[in-house]
Protein backbone atom coordinates (compact mmCIF):
# COMPACT_ATOMS: atom_id res chain seq x y z
CA UNK A 1 0.00 0.00 0.00
CA UNK A 2 1.46 3.36 -1.07
CA UNK A 3 1.43 6.31 1.36
CA UNK A 4 -1.39 7.91 -0.88
CA UNK A 5 -3.58 4.77 -0.35
CA UNK A 6 -2.66 4.79 3.09
CA UNK A 7 -4.27 8.03 3.92
CA UNK A 8 -7.49 7.10 1.49
CA UNK A 9 -7.90 4.48 4.05
CA UNK A 10 -7.35 6.46 6.98
CA UNK A 11 -9.86 9.14 5.53
CA UNK A 12 -12.49 6.53 5.37
CA UNK A 13 -12.38 5.31 8.29
CA UNK A 14 -12.21 8.29 10.09
CA UNK A 15 -15.00 9.97 8.13
CA UNK A 16 -17.09 6.17 8.28
CA UNK A 17 -18.09 4.46 11.31
CA UNK A 18 -20.25 2.40 8.81
CA UNK A 19 -17.45 0.58 7.23
CA UNK A 20 -15.54 -0.44 10.61
CA UNK A 21 -17.04 -4.07 10.68
CA UNK A 22 -14.84 -6.63 12.25
CA UNK A 23 -16.91 -9.56 12.69
CA UNK A 24 -18.90 -10.39 8.70
CA UNK A 25 -19.76 -13.94 9.78
CA UNK A 26 -22.24 -12.22 12.29
CA UNK A 27 -23.09 -9.29 10.37
CA UNK A 28 -26.63 -10.19 9.66
CA UNK A 29 -29.79 -8.55 8.55
CA UNK A 30 -30.44 -6.42 10.90
CA UNK A 31 -26.87 -4.89 10.63
CA UNK A 32 -27.28 -4.72 7.04
CA UNK A 33 -30.39 -2.72 7.88
CA UNK A 34 -28.97 0.04 10.47
CA UNK A 35 -26.16 0.03 7.94
CA UNK A 36 -28.41 1.23 5.05
CA UNK A 37 -30.56 4.25 7.58
CA UNK A 38 -26.60 4.96 8.35
CA UNK A 39 -25.59 5.62 5.14
CA UNK A 40 -29.05 7.09 3.95
CA UNK A 41 -28.65 9.84 7.68
CA UNK A 42 -25.51 10.38 6.48
CA UNK A 43 -26.65 11.12 2.74
CA UNK A 44 -29.77 13.36 4.22
CA UNK A 45 -27.32 15.73 5.79
CA UNK A 46 -26.39 16.68 2.42
CA UNK A 47 -29.66 18.31 1.43
CA UNK A 48 -32.98 18.85 3.06
CA UNK A 49 -36.12 16.87 1.75
CA UNK A 50 -36.95 19.84 -0.27
CA UNK A 51 -34.14 22.60 -1.01
CA UNK A 52 -33.87 25.76 -2.24
CA UNK A 53 -35.12 27.19 -4.90
CA UNK A 54 -31.64 27.69 -7.43
CA UNK A 55 -31.64 29.59 -10.62
CA UNK A 56 -31.54 26.70 -14.11
CA UNK A 57 -27.89 28.10 -14.22
CA UNK A 58 -27.44 26.14 -10.70
CA UNK A 59 -28.31 22.26 -13.39
CA UNK A 60 -26.19 23.85 -15.73
CA UNK A 61 -23.17 23.78 -13.54
CA UNK A 62 -23.65 20.15 -12.23
CA UNK A 63 -22.91 19.11 -16.11
CA UNK A 64 -19.96 22.08 -16.63
CA UNK A 65 -17.66 19.45 -18.14
CA UNK A 66 -20.40 17.06 -18.48
CA UNK A 67 -21.93 15.34 -21.35
CA UNK A 68 -22.62 18.18 -24.22
CA UNK A 69 -26.12 16.97 -24.71
CA UNK A 70 -27.41 17.38 -21.71
CA UNK A 71 -25.54 21.22 -21.54
CA UNK A 72 -27.82 21.89 -24.99
CA UNK A 73 -30.96 20.43 -23.30
CA UNK A 74 -30.74 22.85 -20.25
CA UNK A 75 -30.15 25.35 -22.45
CA UNK A 76 -33.31 24.91 -24.76
CA UNK A 77 -35.22 24.28 -20.61
CA UNK A 78 -33.54 27.58 -19.84
CA UNK A 79 -36.01 28.70 -22.63
CA UNK A 80 -38.80 28.18 -20.89
CA UNK A 81 -38.18 27.43 -16.90
CA UNK A 82 -36.12 29.83 -14.95
CA UNK A 83 -35.65 27.97 -11.60
CA UNK A 84 -35.34 24.45 -10.23
CA UNK A 85 -35.81 23.03 -6.79
CA UNK A 86 -34.33 20.06 -5.55
CA UNK A 87 -35.31 17.23 -3.40
CA UNK A 88 -33.81 14.72 -1.44
CA UNK A 89 -32.97 11.66 -3.96
CA UNK A 90 -34.33 9.11 -0.84
CA UNK A 91 -36.44 6.96 -3.17
CA UNK A 92 -39.59 9.62 -2.54
CA UNK A 93 -38.51 12.08 -4.64
CA UNK A 94 -41.40 11.95 -6.69
CA UNK A 95 -44.13 12.16 -4.09
CA UNK A 96 -42.15 15.03 -1.93
CA UNK A 97 -41.78 16.93 -5.36
CA UNK A 98 -45.56 16.94 -5.95
CA UNK A 99 -46.32 17.77 -2.38
CA UNK A 100 -44.12 20.80 -2.26
CA UNK A 101 -45.34 22.12 -5.81
CA UNK A 102 -48.54 21.94 -5.32
CA UNK A 103 -48.74 23.42 -1.90
CA UNK A 104 -46.53 25.73 -2.82
CA UNK A 105 -49.28 26.45 -6.12
CA UNK A 106 -52.42 26.54 -4.06
CA UNK A 107 -50.45 29.04 -1.48
CA UNK A 108 -49.33 31.54 -4.31
CA UNK A 109 -53.00 31.16 -6.20
CA UNK A 110 -54.95 31.47 -3.03
CA UNK A 111 -57.18 28.90 -5.32
CA UNK A 112 -60.49 28.13 -2.87
CA UNK A 113 -61.90 26.49 -5.32
CA UNK A 114 -59.25 24.06 -5.94
CA UNK A 115 -58.65 23.38 -2.63
CA UNK A 116 -62.57 22.89 -1.85
CA UNK A 117 -62.35 20.32 -5.12
CA UNK A 118 -59.48 18.63 -3.98
CA UNK A 119 -60.88 17.99 -0.15
CA UNK A 120 -63.62 16.49 -2.74
CA UNK A 121 -61.49 14.41 -4.19
CA UNK A 122 -59.33 13.35 -0.60
CA UNK A 123 -62.78 11.82 0.77
CA UNK A 124 -63.60 9.89 -2.19
CA UNK A 125 -59.91 8.66 -2.00
CA UNK A 126 -61.21 7.48 1.51
CA UNK A 127 -64.14 5.54 0.67
CA UNK A 128 -62.05 4.08 -1.71
CA UNK A 129 -59.38 2.43 0.39
CA UNK A 130 -62.47 1.85 2.95
CA UNK A 131 -63.96 -0.06 0.10
CA UNK A 132 -60.26 -2.29 -0.36
CA UNK A 133 -60.15 -3.24 3.17
CA UNK A 134 -57.96 -0.84 4.86
CA UNK A 135 -58.65 -0.33 8.71
CA UNK A 136 -59.02 3.25 9.46
CA UNK A 137 -56.74 3.83 12.07
CA UNK A 138 -53.81 3.13 9.27
CA UNK A 139 -54.92 5.96 6.67
CA UNK A 140 -56.55 8.78 8.90
CA UNK A 141 -53.56 10.09 10.82
CA UNK A 142 -52.18 10.74 7.14
CA UNK A 143 -55.38 11.56 5.63
CA UNK A 144 -55.74 14.44 8.93
CA UNK A 145 -52.73 15.74 8.90
CA UNK A 146 -52.80 16.50 4.46
CA UNK A 147 -55.68 18.39 5.09
CA UNK A 148 -54.53 20.27 7.92
CA UNK A 149 -51.77 21.31 5.52
CA UNK A 150 -54.58 22.87 2.77
CA UNK A 151 -56.66 24.51 5.23
CA UNK A 152 -53.38 26.15 6.59
CA UNK A 153 -52.46 27.42 2.63
CA UNK A 154 -55.90 29.84 2.54
CA UNK A 155 -55.01 32.94 3.66
CA UNK A 156 -57.16 34.85 6.43
CA UNK A 157 -57.23 31.36 8.77
CA UNK A 158 -56.05 31.65 12.41
CA UNK A 159 -53.31 28.94 10.78
CA UNK A 160 -52.56 30.36 7.52
CA UNK A 161 -48.40 29.86 6.90
CA UNK A 162 -46.21 31.73 4.66
CA UNK A 163 -43.99 30.73 1.60
CA UNK A 164 -40.90 30.26 4.28
CA UNK A 165 -43.43 28.13 7.02
CA UNK A 166 -44.41 25.90 3.75
CA UNK A 167 -40.47 25.08 3.59
CA UNK A 168 -40.01 24.60 6.69
CA UNK A 169 -42.57 21.97 7.23
CA UNK A 170 -41.79 20.19 4.41
CA UNK A 171 -38.42 19.77 5.36
CA UNK A 172 -40.15 18.96 8.86
CA UNK A 173 -40.12 14.63 8.87
CA UNK A 174 -43.34 14.84 11.32
CA UNK A 175 -45.13 16.92 8.34
CA UNK A 176 -43.11 15.99 4.90
CA UNK A 177 -43.01 11.75 5.67
CA UNK A 178 -46.73 11.76 6.46
CA UNK A 179 -47.86 13.51 3.88
CA UNK A 180 -45.36 11.12 1.06
CA UNK A 181 -47.13 8.16 3.43
CA UNK A 182 -50.62 9.98 2.10
CA UNK A 183 -49.38 10.03 -1.44
CA UNK A 184 -48.58 6.34 -1.10
CA UNK A 185 -51.98 5.57 -0.10
CA UNK A 186 -53.91 7.57 -2.25
CA UNK A 187 -51.68 6.02 -5.40
CA UNK A 188 -52.19 2.78 -4.01
CA UNK A 189 -55.97 2.84 -3.40
CA UNK A 190 -56.00 3.91 -6.98
CA UNK A 191 -53.97 1.11 -8.55
CA UNK A 192 -56.52 -1.18 -6.91
CA UNK A 193 -59.69 0.18 -7.01
CA UNK A 194 -58.37 0.49 -11.17
CA UNK A 195 -56.56 -2.58 -11.30
CA UNK A 196 -57.92 -3.85 -14.94
CA UNK A 197 -56.59 -0.60 -16.30
CA UNK A 198 -53.26 -1.06 -14.67
CA UNK A 199 -52.75 -4.58 -14.79
CA UNK A 200 -50.57 -4.25 -18.35
CA UNK A 201 -48.41 -1.46 -17.12
CA UNK A 202 -47.53 -3.22 -13.89
CA UNK A 203 -47.01 -6.49 -15.57
CA UNK A 204 -44.67 -4.41 -18.14
CA UNK A 205 -42.74 -2.90 -15.28
CA UNK A 206 -42.38 -5.61 -12.94
CA UNK A 207 -44.14 -9.02 -13.68
CA UNK A 208 -46.07 -9.12 -10.12
CA UNK A 209 -49.73 -9.08 -9.79
CA UNK A 210 -51.49 -5.39 -8.89
CA UNK A 211 -51.80 -6.44 -5.01
CA UNK A 212 -48.22 -7.58 -4.72
CA UNK A 213 -47.59 -4.20 -6.89
CA UNK A 214 -49.36 -1.97 -4.54
CA UNK A 215 -47.73 -4.07 -1.55
CA UNK A 216 -43.89 -3.62 -2.78
CA UNK A 217 -43.71 -0.61 -4.89
CA UNK A 218 -45.82 1.79 -3.55
CA UNK A 219 -47.04 1.44 -0.04
CA UNK A 220 -43.28 1.29 1.49
CA UNK A 221 -41.64 4.51 2.07
CA UNK A 222 -38.20 5.27 -0.22
CA UNK A 223 -39.81 3.05 -3.27
CA UNK A 224 -39.25 4.82 -6.48
CA UNK A 225 -42.18 6.44 -8.33
CA UNK A 226 -42.66 5.31 -12.32
CA UNK A 227 -45.09 6.33 -14.50
CA UNK A 228 -47.81 3.95 -12.77
CA UNK A 229 -47.58 5.82 -9.88
CA UNK A 230 -47.86 9.28 -11.57
CA UNK A 231 -50.72 8.03 -13.66
CA UNK A 232 -52.47 6.90 -10.29
CA UNK A 233 -51.72 9.77 -8.25
CA UNK A 234 -53.06 12.15 -10.90
CA UNK A 235 -56.00 10.25 -11.60
CA UNK A 236 -57.13 10.43 -8.13
CA UNK A 237 -56.77 13.96 -7.22
CA UNK A 238 -57.42 14.73 -10.50
CA UNK A 239 -54.35 17.04 -11.24
CA UNK A 240 -52.19 17.29 -14.08
CA UNK A 241 -48.70 16.92 -14.03
CA UNK A 242 -45.94 17.71 -16.45
CA UNK A 243 -42.87 16.09 -16.26
CA UNK A 244 -40.16 17.13 -18.64
CA UNK A 245 -37.40 14.87 -19.35
CA UNK A 246 -33.48 15.14 -18.86
CA UNK A 247 -31.67 12.37 -20.85
CA UNK A 248 -29.14 11.86 -23.43
CA UNK A 249 -31.38 10.83 -26.01
CA UNK A 250 -31.47 12.41 -29.02
CA UNK A 251 -33.26 12.86 -32.18
CA UNK A 252 -31.40 12.45 -35.76
CA UNK A 253 -32.57 15.73 -37.21
CA UNK A 254 -30.01 17.63 -35.83
CA UNK A 255 -31.95 20.35 -33.38
CA UNK A 256 -31.78 19.50 -29.56
CA UNK A 257 -35.10 19.36 -28.01
CA UNK A 258 -36.34 18.35 -24.54
CA UNK A 259 -39.31 15.16 -24.41
CA UNK A 260 -41.80 16.04 -21.92
CA UNK A 261 -45.04 14.03 -20.84
CA UNK A 262 -48.03 15.87 -19.36
CA UNK A 263 -49.88 13.74 -17.28
CA UNK A 264 -53.62 14.51 -17.53
CA UNK A 265 -56.30 12.95 -15.12
CA UNK A 266 -58.61 10.60 -16.48
CA UNK A 267 -61.74 12.71 -16.10
CA UNK A 268 -60.21 15.35 -18.03
CA UNK A 269 -59.60 13.63 -20.90
CA UNK A 270 -62.73 13.83 -22.39
CA UNK A 271 -62.38 17.45 -22.56
CA UNK A 272 -59.18 17.42 -24.13
CA UNK A 273 -60.82 14.51 -27.09
CA UNK A 274 -63.69 16.97 -27.57
CA UNK A 275 -60.84 20.07 -28.27
CA UNK A 276 -62.66 22.32 -26.23
CA UNK A 277 -59.51 24.17 -23.69
CA UNK A 278 -56.04 22.66 -23.32
CA UNK A 279 -54.95 21.78 -19.95
CA UNK A 280 -52.07 23.56 -18.94
CA UNK A 281 -50.24 21.32 -15.80
CA UNK A 282 -49.30 23.33 -12.91
CA UNK A 283 -46.69 21.24 -11.51
CA UNK A 284 -44.01 20.80 -13.53
CA UNK A 285 -41.18 18.40 -12.07
CA UNK A 286 -37.86 17.51 -14.28
CA UNK A 287 -37.25 13.80 -13.79
CA UNK A 288 -33.63 13.03 -14.91
CA UNK A 289 -33.14 8.87 -14.79
CA UNK A 290 -33.98 7.75 -11.34
CA UNK A 291 -35.02 11.54 -10.13
CA UNK A 292 -36.99 13.69 -9.65
CA UNK A 293 -36.81 18.18 -9.11
CA UNK A 294 -39.50 21.02 -8.87
CA UNK A 295 -39.49 23.01 -12.60
CA UNK A 296 -40.69 26.54 -12.13
CA UNK A 297 -41.56 28.68 -15.86
CA UNK A 298 -39.82 32.28 -15.85
CA UNK B 1 -41.22 9.17 18.89
CA UNK B 2 -43.84 6.11 18.60
CA UNK B 3 -47.21 7.10 17.98
CA UNK B 4 -49.07 5.74 20.69
CA UNK B 5 -52.63 6.52 19.97
CA UNK B 6 -52.02 4.42 17.07
CA UNK B 7 -50.95 1.47 18.82
CA UNK B 8 -53.53 1.99 21.03
CA UNK B 9 -55.67 1.91 18.32
CA UNK B 10 -53.51 -1.42 17.01
CA UNK B 11 -54.00 -3.46 20.03
CA UNK B 12 -57.93 -2.81 20.20
CA UNK B 13 -58.61 -3.43 16.84
CA UNK B 14 -56.35 -6.93 16.88
CA UNK B 15 -58.32 -8.21 20.19
CA UNK B 16 -61.61 -7.12 19.23
CA UNK B 17 -61.48 -10.20 16.73
CA UNK B 18 -58.65 -12.48 18.81
CA UNK B 19 -61.48 -15.45 18.55
CA UNK B 20 -61.37 -15.38 14.74
CA UNK B 21 -57.74 -14.94 13.91
CA UNK B 22 -56.25 -16.43 17.19
CA UNK B 23 -53.87 -13.77 16.90
CA UNK B 24 -53.17 -11.93 20.10
CA UNK B 25 -51.04 -8.53 21.07
CA UNK B 26 -50.60 -7.55 24.89
CA UNK B 27 -48.23 -4.78 26.26
CA UNK B 28 -45.54 -5.81 28.45
CA UNK B 29 -45.33 -3.72 31.35
CA UNK B 30 -47.09 -0.37 31.64
CA UNK B 31 -45.03 1.13 28.14
CA UNK B 32 -46.52 0.55 24.62
CA UNK B 33 -43.53 0.63 22.97
CA UNK B 34 -42.46 -3.42 23.95
CA UNK B 35 -45.10 -5.46 23.19
CA UNK B 36 -45.62 -9.41 22.78
CA UNK B 37 -48.12 -10.84 20.28
CA UNK B 38 -49.10 -14.56 20.04
CA UNK B 39 -50.23 -16.95 17.00
CA UNK B 40 -51.42 -20.31 16.88
CA UNK B 41 -49.75 -22.67 14.31
CA UNK B 42 -51.01 -22.99 10.91
CA UNK B 43 -53.08 -26.31 10.77
CA UNK B 44 -51.96 -28.63 8.08
CA UNK B 45 -47.95 -27.79 9.07
CA UNK B 46 -45.85 -29.34 11.64
CA UNK B 47 -46.45 -26.27 13.91
CA UNK B 48 -50.41 -26.73 14.31
CA UNK B 49 -51.54 -27.24 18.07
CA UNK B 50 -48.60 -24.79 19.33
CA UNK B 51 -48.75 -21.69 20.59
CA UNK B 52 -45.60 -18.83 19.07
CA UNK B 53 -44.90 -16.18 21.32
CA UNK B 54 -43.55 -13.37 19.47
CA UNK B 55 -41.57 -10.73 21.18
CA UNK B 56 -42.29 -6.93 19.53
CA UNK B 57 -40.33 -3.58 20.25
CA UNK B 58 -41.60 -0.14 18.62
CA UNK B 59 -38.88 1.96 16.99
CA UNK B 60 -39.20 5.67 17.67
CA UNK B 61 -40.12 5.81 14.28
CA UNK B 62 -43.24 3.15 14.36
CA UNK B 63 -45.08 3.29 12.15
CA UNK B 64 -42.43 4.84 9.78
CA UNK B 65 -39.99 2.17 10.83
CA UNK B 66 -40.78 -1.50 10.88
CA UNK B 67 -41.61 -3.51 14.39
CA UNK B 68 -38.80 -5.47 15.66
CA UNK B 69 -40.46 -8.75 15.98
CA UNK B 70 -38.87 -12.31 17.01
CA UNK B 71 -39.68 -15.19 18.51
CA UNK B 72 -39.44 -15.84 22.22
CA UNK B 73 -41.22 -19.25 21.33
CA UNK B 74 -38.33 -22.00 20.24
CA UNK B 75 -39.05 -22.77 16.74
CA UNK B 76 -37.23 -25.26 13.98
CA UNK B 77 -38.19 -23.42 10.68
CA UNK B 78 -36.11 -22.33 8.18
CA UNK B 79 -36.37 -18.65 8.18
CA UNK B 80 -36.36 -18.42 12.13
CA UNK B 81 -33.42 -18.37 13.82
CA UNK B 82 -33.55 -21.46 16.39
CA UNK B 83 -31.11 -19.78 18.46
CA UNK B 84 -32.22 -16.36 18.83
CA UNK B 85 -35.85 -16.30 16.87
CA UNK B 86 -34.66 -13.90 14.80
CA UNK B 87 -36.88 -13.61 11.79
CA UNK B 88 -36.14 -13.18 8.27
CA UNK B 89 -39.25 -11.63 6.60
CA UNK B 90 -38.95 -8.77 4.18
CA UNK B 91 -41.63 -6.81 5.88
CA UNK B 92 -40.54 -6.36 9.03
CA UNK B 93 -37.13 -5.00 6.91
CA UNK B 94 -37.41 -2.84 3.66
CA UNK B 95 -40.81 -3.77 2.81
CA UNK B 96 -42.48 -2.37 5.81
CA UNK B 97 -44.78 0.08 5.49
CA UNK B 98 -47.02 2.44 7.62
CA UNK B 99 -50.05 1.02 5.46
CA UNK B 100 -49.55 -2.77 7.67
CA UNK B 101 -50.55 -3.28 11.29
CA UNK B 102 -48.95 -5.35 14.42
CA UNK B 103 -51.61 -7.96 13.01
CA UNK B 104 -50.96 -7.69 9.15
CA UNK B 105 -47.12 -8.88 10.65
CA UNK B 106 -48.12 -11.35 12.70
CA UNK B 107 -50.43 -12.71 10.06
CA UNK B 108 -47.77 -12.74 7.47
CA UNK B 109 -45.27 -14.64 10.21
CA UNK B 110 -48.18 -17.37 10.57
CA UNK B 111 -48.43 -17.40 7.11
CA UNK B 112 -44.24 -17.70 6.84
CA UNK B 113 -44.93 -20.98 9.09
CA UNK B 114 -47.26 -22.46 6.62
CA UNK B 115 -45.02 -21.91 3.98
CA UNK B 116 -41.29 -21.67 4.41
CA UNK B 117 -38.53 -20.11 2.01
CA UNK B 118 -35.83 -22.48 2.47
CA UNK B 119 -33.68 -20.25 -0.50
CA UNK B 120 -33.64 -17.21 1.45
CA UNK B 121 -33.31 -19.01 5.20
CA UNK B 122 -32.18 -17.36 8.59
CA UNK B 123 -30.81 -20.95 10.34
CA UNK B 124 -28.57 -22.10 7.38
CA UNK B 125 -28.47 -25.55 9.19
CA UNK B 126 -32.76 -25.83 9.28
CA UNK B 127 -32.95 -24.80 5.69
CA UNK B 128 -30.59 -27.82 4.53
CA UNK B 129 -32.39 -30.05 6.41
CA UNK B 130 -35.75 -29.09 5.06
CA UNK B 131 -34.10 -29.55 1.42
CA UNK B 132 -32.19 -32.48 2.23
CA UNK B 133 -34.17 -34.39 4.64
CA UNK B 134 -37.35 -33.39 4.58
CA UNK B 135 -39.06 -36.25 6.95
CA UNK B 136 -36.53 -35.05 9.81
CA UNK B 137 -36.96 -31.43 9.61
CA UNK B 138 -40.92 -32.33 9.95
CA UNK B 139 -39.70 -34.98 12.88
CA UNK B 140 -38.08 -32.06 14.45
CA UNK B 141 -40.21 -29.12 13.33
CA UNK B 142 -43.39 -31.04 15.09
CA UNK B 143 -41.38 -32.48 18.18
CA UNK B 144 -39.98 -28.53 19.10
CA UNK B 145 -43.75 -27.41 18.69
CA UNK B 146 -45.00 -30.17 21.04
CA UNK B 147 -41.47 -29.53 23.45
CA UNK B 148 -41.71 -25.34 23.21
CA UNK B 149 -45.07 -25.00 21.91
CA UNK B 150 -48.05 -25.95 23.90
CA UNK B 151 -48.69 -25.90 27.47
CA UNK B 152 -48.69 -29.38 28.17
CA UNK B 153 -45.06 -30.15 27.28
CA UNK B 154 -43.19 -33.01 26.50
CA UNK B 155 -41.61 -33.22 30.19
CA UNK B 156 -45.50 -34.47 31.23
CA UNK B 157 -45.35 -36.73 28.55
CA UNK B 158 -42.13 -37.95 29.53
CA UNK B 159 -43.26 -38.44 33.17
CA UNK B 160 -46.39 -40.16 32.36
CA UNK B 161 -44.58 -42.88 30.09
CA UNK B 162 -41.94 -43.44 32.45
CA UNK B 163 -44.41 -43.84 35.23
CA UNK B 164 -45.85 -46.63 32.87
CA UNK B 165 -42.53 -48.47 33.68
CA UNK B 166 -40.14 -47.10 30.42
CA UNK B 167 -36.57 -45.88 30.73
CA UNK B 168 -36.27 -42.31 31.02
CA UNK B 169 -33.79 -42.48 27.40
CA UNK B 170 -35.52 -44.22 26.04
CA UNK B 171 -38.90 -42.90 26.30
CA UNK B 172 -37.12 -39.48 25.35
CA UNK B 173 -35.78 -41.02 21.66
CA UNK B 174 -38.98 -42.30 21.75
CA UNK B 175 -41.28 -39.19 21.57
CA UNK B 176 -38.40 -37.32 19.27
CA UNK B 177 -38.51 -40.11 16.77
CA UNK B 178 -42.35 -39.84 16.55
CA UNK B 179 -42.50 -35.82 16.80
CA UNK B 180 -43.76 -35.70 19.92
CA UNK B 181 -46.74 -37.54 19.96
CA UNK B 182 -47.99 -39.51 23.01
CA UNK B 183 -50.10 -41.85 22.06
CA UNK B 184 -47.57 -43.34 19.35
CA UNK B 185 -44.49 -43.12 21.42
CA UNK B 186 -46.80 -45.22 23.93
CA UNK B 187 -47.34 -47.93 20.98
CA UNK B 188 -43.98 -47.49 19.56
CA UNK B 189 -42.76 -48.37 23.21
CA UNK B 190 -45.01 -51.33 23.43
CA UNK B 191 -44.15 -52.57 20.27
CA UNK B 192 -40.16 -52.33 20.72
Amino acid sequence: MDSQEKQAAADCESNNDVLEIEDWANFRDDDIMRQHYDIRDQEAEKIPYVGDKEPLSALAAEYHSGSPILLEKIKVLSDQYGFIRRTRGDGNCFFRGFMFAYLEHLLVSQDRNEVDRIKGKVEHCKKTLQSLGYAEFTFEDFFSLFLEQLDSILQGGENSISETELVQRCRDQSVSDYVVMFFRFITSGEIKSRSEFFEPFILGLSSSTVDQFCKASVEPMGEESDHVHITALSDALGVPIRVVYLDRSSCDSGSVSVNHHDFIPASDQHTLDGGSVAINPKITLLYRPGHYDILYLK
Amino acid sequence: MVDFARVQKELHECNKDVQVSGIKVSPVGGDLSHLTGSIPGPTGTPYEGGIFQIDIKLADGYPFDPPKMRFTTKVWHPNISSQSGAICLDILKDQWSPALTLKTALLSIQALLSSPEPGDPQDAVVAQQYLKDHQTFLGTARYWTEAFAKTCGVEEKVKKLVEMGFPESLVRSTLEAVGGDENLALEKLCSG
